[in-house]
């Protein structure tokens, strides 16, 4: 035993127990989002629970635990919907009080575009005060047909309302600057042009509006009657449904279907209920374009300091508080950036440029404020050592022979550089944006002060002139965890749609990482085989 | 020739690449530059005092009683003795209005208080007037324009009631008031105190009645009373010859509940006058060996500044007092630069904590409550008949005997910041000792910012040496164990950990705050037994693996050691959570909170540092991995060979050869975790509670630097205080995680060029 311990190798099994303990934790992790976060679109089967002093409920099992401090004893967490009738999402059920439980076949879940799920029995259609019974299939094409309507009125909503606003704002700030410009005639003719224009986009306003209006109405007309649990009516409007389903009556291949169409849904969709329900097609555009700008910016930097650093930079003082320098760059916290992107960026720059190109529109900010381009700007900055630590290796495995066989061929060194050594180099200049780009999908610290909203009124691309539009806040996926997860009034029962979009961003952040992971490796080796 | 004039091309083309290359290498220490050196232009404002920015003198007729000026400075009023107001220019001063209180007739204003709009003047020969001063803005053409009222409200005699009096001038005077209520407490010659109230009932049918009550409280005064507490130590006894109050200033806050006697044996009298009717005197204490000259409350009515005939400046406050019979008594909070002469005028500001003071000698003080700083010293060598202090605190007005008018504009926008407020334990109101605290906004318009980082820095350092306690053992151990024992064919964990760095904080800090919290709130006992079930699971690992014929493990006999514990280091941690309830009964009585409660007194927060200690260790252990793997990887197989052909084996040959020759890059390592745990921004936001206490209770959350700048810059105005605040705290971070990456940097530079030579 003496010896054994002497051998040393309990505490080699110690050390290993860390490297145990990494792997578990990463793992489990991953394992973690995977079960929360797929599991949010399969449709639960609604349980209806008989208690003992005969109150019913309805809804779907989410969560089964030992009630603490009392020995076996259990109690079910149960998602009752209808937050417009009970106010809360969930209730809990001790197993001691349930007298019976079934799964009821004609149960249906309702989504709703207000107010979460209902869970209920469809009991009839309400129509110019008539009452009829009406089947689960003609319960579908009736919500089919108030789909349309709803993008219909969506339609005039965003695009033609949207227009029209977006008309009259900039011939406003056009009149605005004619009349701050020194009065003529001309000016003023000008001006009242500007004025009748605007009069006219105000009276199709008005029309659309009351085309609207028409619209609404007729989309009341049809009503649901669903009984509820206790057997209570309530009535629930067709165009209030976004879908209704049986999940008890479902069989297994449909129930596929319906997941694919709901994961369709959330990831093209537009969010619904701040953001806890709905799609988050908004957040993954916002972080995609942010991601895209940033590399734009952060590239040529980065991969002209890595070129400074490997190639033209002897080992002299210069060069080495380069290094440091990017080496801090790394280290610094992401806050740090954000705070110097709101001063730097948002107030100093963005200021500047809106006193001077956007003055009429002026005391309401242009530039002045948190936007895409600053948000993108900031993390550019804190992306720079990235690119530059993977284009040196990169660089420095470009092996002496090619280089010296292309100076013997008479090249100057940026030739060498151009047409040699770079395009060699290319895979981890490639490696080094992927891991950057990886980098900033994740990062939320800086942008929530330079840019990050909960929920943009439209995107930064759109078909309004110049198109793309870099001052518009924008939404993002890492900023969505943190704003459903901790900021939404209902934290509880948005908790399966954070889960789901910390699956699309570990998923995201993981892909881009493995794939930087393997382009690195192939090109170490083949560059290990060329040394050779 | 063309070859010639290619060449020249090539060789231009060369140079600039060159040229370019070089600029955007150097252009990195630019930004690190830009980084530094914008964030602390935004800070250095903060250091500057307060300046004047402009000193201008006007001529009135006489010295007036009350001086007072609009919101912008553009027109002022003075008050004469004889009862007539005269609206001027700040700008030429040039007479716009004069207005005479007719009601008055031949009475001549003695003395004064003003509060909001009206202004309340007692004069010689008994008389209360209630004057209602504003201004309006009227916009005409883009161009703005002040127009100023005056109105009359209310004439009443302060001895009106009875009259048996001879009217008697009315020496001082304090009032307060809203709609329903006004209460005015008057000292007149003869040395009686009186209370005058009026109130308007609102009967059931909505009419109003007006209720007016008068009570003369000298009586009160005059009892037999010993002072309850003194300046000047509890020992000496300061028995005063009793009926001898000779009252100096009067001050009443506008809850129109505590009136405050100055006298002139240098004590102070708190009088209840909650009920009009028996108002009772609370304390009365000894605040100055000399008379009391000047009583004055600061926004928000809290803090009291007195002033005496030598020109000493104190602020006293309401502080609970077990000892005191009502719970309270005033104690001395701040101490400010004394005038060398009787204080006689207090202006306090309606914006901030700041207030000014005059004295007769002339001279004029700016100070600051909170920082406890006199910011600026004027003199005007003549004595000083009225003060006032502008609305944005951005301008003070005085009059002298001689009719002059001075007017001061001056700037100072960050008085409450001082080396003292941001690291120093300050005072507060309605604190009952120095403290420190972090609380940038509150409620109320009077609201006193608390902006000491203190606890902010406690909350970073909090959170990170619970995370590198975590964080330290693992990254350390997992990297010597993946760089010496671990069989090659499992070189891929290196990768893997690599990934486990590149996971978004944010989805950490989401786990941690909604996962994990809740989880170890509910199995935390069994995170006790944890560490001990671990080690016992390794043991019988060992065993196992012993045991095991040798053909079963085929040719992995070293360097799996990894794999082999997952199960049973699973097993170790699904048996203690299992565990976790019957060993809380056994050790903790059924509730480990109780428990905590009971025994240590402590709180169970349920985001706490242990949660974030251990999301934080995720994220840092992977930095010190991966430096420290690197670097013992690096370690010149010569060596490890030399030590291993001696006889060591291979787990001496790691601890005495291995980790000696690597520890500088491992003490890197743990400085760049340092480094990255100090700035985590949302694993510490998302995961605590963000409550700013100082407190080192592994169960209670804290707030960190960086949380806070994300939760508070964004609602933080421009160019203001916090706004400026909050920029220091990234300084901090910045210069902090700057030092500590340097000095990681040389030291792995130093132990590169070390093993180049080897």
């Amino acid at each position: 035993m003496k010896n054994f311990f002497k051998s040393g190798n309990p505490y080699v099994w110690l050390t290993a127990s860390a490297l145990t303990i990494c792997l578990l934790m990463i793992c489990g992790l991953v394992m973690l989002i995977m079960i929360k976060g797929l599991g949010m679109f399969w449709p639960h089967k609604i349980v209806s629970i008989c208690l003992k002093d005969n109150v019913v409920v309805l809804g779907e099992l989410v969560k089964r635990e030992s009630v603490p401090y009392e020995e076996d004893a259990y109690r079910s967490k149960l998602k009752v919907g209808n937050r417009d009738v009970y106010g809360l999402d969930f209730k809990w059920i001790n197993d001691d009080d349930i007298a019976s439980m079934d799964y009821p076949l004609s149960a249906i879940t309702i989504e709703r575009r207000e107010w979460g799920n209902m869970y209920g029995f469809l009991e009839g259609l309400r129509k110019d005060n008539k009452t009829e019974v009406v089947g689960m299939d003609e319960a579908r094409e009736l919500v089919k047909e108030s789909k349309m309507l709803y993008e219909r009125i969506r339609h005039i909503e965003k695009k033609e309302i949207g227009d029209i606003n977006h008309l009259i704002e900039k011939n406003r700030i056009k009149l605005r600057s004619l009349i701050m410009q020194l009065p003529s005639e001309k000016l003023q003719k000008k001006a009242d042009r500007v004025k009748e224009k605007i009069e006219a986009l105000e009276k199709t306003y008005s029309e659309k509006e009351a085309l609207l209006t028409e619209l609404y109405t007729e989309a009341r007309k049809k009503e649901f009657i669903i009984r509820l649990a206790d057997d209570s009516e309530k009535v629930l409007p067709v165009f209030q449904v976004v879908r209704m389903y049986t999940p008890n009556n479902m069989h297994i291949v449909s129930k596929m279907g319906f997941y694919v169409s709901k994961l369709w849904e959330y990831v093209s969709g537009e969010p619904r209920e701040a953001n806890t329900e709905g799609g988050i097609f908004p957040a993954i555009f916002g972080t995609v374009m942010m991601v895209f700008i940033m590399s734009i910016a952060v590239v040529p930097l980065g991969v002209l300091t890595a070129i400074y650093l490997k190639e033209y930079a002897s080992d002299n003082f210069l060069s080495r508080i380069v290094r440091i320098a990017v080496n801090n760059l790394a280290g610094v916290p992401s806050i740090v950036f954000g705070v110097f992107g709101l001063g730097f960026f948002i107030y100093f720059i963005g200021g500047s440029v809106d006193k001077i190109f956007f003055s009429e529109a002026l005391p309401t900010p242009t530039y002045g404020t948190g936007g895409i381009l600053w948000a993108s700007l900031t993390l550019a900055l804190l992306t720079v050592p990235v690119v530059v630590v993977a284009t040196e290796e990169a660089l420095s495995s470009v092996p002496r022979a090619i280089r010296e066989g292309s100076y013997a061929l008479g090249t100057t060194k940026f030739e060498t550089l151009w047409k040699v050594v770079l395009p060699q180099a290319t895979p981890g200049i490639l490696t080094g944006t992927i891991l950057a780009m990886a980098r900033a999908a994740g990062e939320v610290a800086p942008l929530m002060i330079t840019g990050v909203v909960k929920l943009a009124p439209s995107l930064p691309i759109d078909h309004h002139f110049p198109f793309i539009h870099l001052e518009r806040k924008f939404m993002h996926l890492g900023f969505h965890i943190y704003d459903v997860g901790f900021q939404s009034p209902n934290v509880e029962a948005a908790i399966p749609m954070v889960y789901t979009t910390t699956l699309v961003l570990v998923f995201t952040v993981l892909t881009l990482n493995i794939v930087a992971i393997v382009i690195r490796n192939k090109l170490r080796k083949k560059y290990k085989t060329s040394l050779v | 020739m063309k070859t010639l004039k290619s060449l020249k091309r090539r060789k231009f083309t060369d140079k600039t690449a060159h040229w370019l290359i070089t600029c955007s290498g150097v252009a990195t220490i630019f930004v690190i530059l830009a980084l530094f050196i914008f964030i602390f232009l935004e800070v250095f404002p903060l250091l500057k005092g307060a300046k004047i920015k402009k000193n201008t003198v006007f001529s009135l007729h006489q010295g007036a009683v009350c001086i007072g000026a609009d919101e912008h400075m553009e027109i002022a009023y003075a008050i004469y003795g004889n009862g007539s107001i005269e609206f001027f220019s700040l700008i030429d001063g040039s007479v716009i209005r004069k207005h005479d209180i007719q009601e008055l007739g031949n009475s001549h204003i003695t003395s004064f208080d003003k509060h909001k709009n009206l202004h309340i003047l007692g004069t010689d020969d008994g008389k209360i007037a209630t004057l209602f001063i504003h201004f309006s803005e009227v916009f005409e053409d883009g161009k703005r324009t002040i127009v100023p009222h005056i109105s009359l409200q209310e004439l009443v005699r302060a001895e009106g009631a009875d009259n048996d009096y001879e009217p008697f001038a009315i020496k001082h005077i304090a009032s307060k008031g809203d709609e329903d209520a006004a209460l005015t407490a008057v000292h007149t010659e003869n040395g009686r105190l009186l209370l005058l109230s009026s109130e308007i009932e609102t009967s059931l049918f909505g009419e109003g009645e007006k209720r007016e009550v008068k009570k003369d409280i000298t009586p009160l005064l005059k009892k037999s009373l010993k002072p309850i507490s003194s300046t000047s130590g509890a020992g000496t006894d300061h028995s005063l010859p009793e009926n001898e109050v000779v009252i100096t200033s009067l001050v009443l806050d506008h809850f129109m509940e505590n009136l405050y006697v100055g006298a002139n044996s240098g004590e102070l009298i708190h009088i209840n006058v909650r009920d009009k009717e028996e108002p009772v005197i609370l304390e009365r204490i000894k605040v100055s060996d000399k008379p009391v000259t000047a009583l004055g409350f600061l926004l928000g009515d809290i803090s009291l500044v007195v002033g005496d005939s030598d020109g000493n400046i104190n602020t006293w406050m309401q502080v609970r007092d077990e000892l005191s019979s009502f719970g309270w008594s005033l104690k001395k909070i701040h101490t400010f630069q004394s005038h060398n002469g009787p204080v006689t005028a207090i202006a306090p500001s309606v914006r901030n904590k700041c207030f000014v003071t005059a004295s007769s000698n002339g001279s004029i003080h700016l100070h600051h409550a909170t920082s406890e700083r006199t910011l600026l010293n004027l003199n005007i060598n003549s004595v000083v008949t009225a003060l006032a202090f502008s609305q944005k605190a951005n301008g003070i007005l005085v009059t002298d005997s001689t009719g002059k008018l001075f007017r001061w504009d001056i700037s100072n926008p960050h008085p409450e910041v001082t080396m003292k407020t941001l690291f120093g334990k300050v005072w507060y109101e309605g604190y009952e000792k120095p403290e420190y605290v972090w609380q940038s906004t509150g409620g109320t318009d009077d609201f006193e910012p608390k902006l000491s980082l203190v606890p902010l820095i406690f909350g970073t350092i909090k959170g990170t040496i619970y995370a590198l306690l975590f964080a330290v053992p693992i990254g350390i151990f997992g990297a010597l164990y993946t760089s010496q024992f671990l069989h090659y064919s499992l070189k891929i964990v290196k990768p893997v950990i690599e990934l486990m760095a590149a996971l978004p904080s944010v989805i950490l800090g989401f786990l941690a705050g909604l996962w994990l919290a809740p989880l170890i709130e509910k199995i935390l006992p069994s995170l006790i037994i944890m560490p001990l079930f671990i080690v016992l699971s390794i043991a019988t690992a060992i065993f196992v693996w012993k045991i095991l014929p040798a053909f079963g493990k085929g040719r992995y006999k070293h360097g799996m050691e990894a794999l082999v514990l997952i199960p049973f280091i699973v097993g170790a941690i699904f048996g203690s959570i299992c565990l976790s309830g019957i060993f809380e009964t056994f050790a903790f009585g059924g509730d480990y909170r109780q428990w905590l409660l009971n025994v240590t007194g402590l709180h169970y927060d349920q985001r706490n540092a242990v949660v974030v200690g251990f999301a934080m260790g995720f994220a840092v252990i992977p930095l010190i991995f991966t430096i420290s793997e690197d670097a013992m990887s690096n370690v010149p197989k010569s060596l490890v060979s030399a030590s291993l052909a001696l006889g060591a084996t291979p787990w001496q040959t790691a601890v005495k050869v291995v980790l000696p020759a690597a520890s500088p890059a491992v003490f890197s390592a743990v400085m760049i975790g340092f480094g990255r745990a100090v700035g985590e921004t949302m694993i510490v936001l998302m995961a605590t509670g963000n409550t700013p206490i100082m407190d080192w209770n592994l169960f209670n959350g804290f707030r960190a630097l960086a949380a806070n700048i994300a939760v508070e810059i964004p609602e933080a105005p421009f160019g203001g205080t916090l706004y400026r605040v909050l920029f220091l705290a990234s300084l901090i971070l910045f210069v902090t995680t700057f030092i500590v990456n340097t000095l990681a940097e040389v030291i792995r530079q130093k132990m590169k060029k070390k093993y180049s030579k080897l």
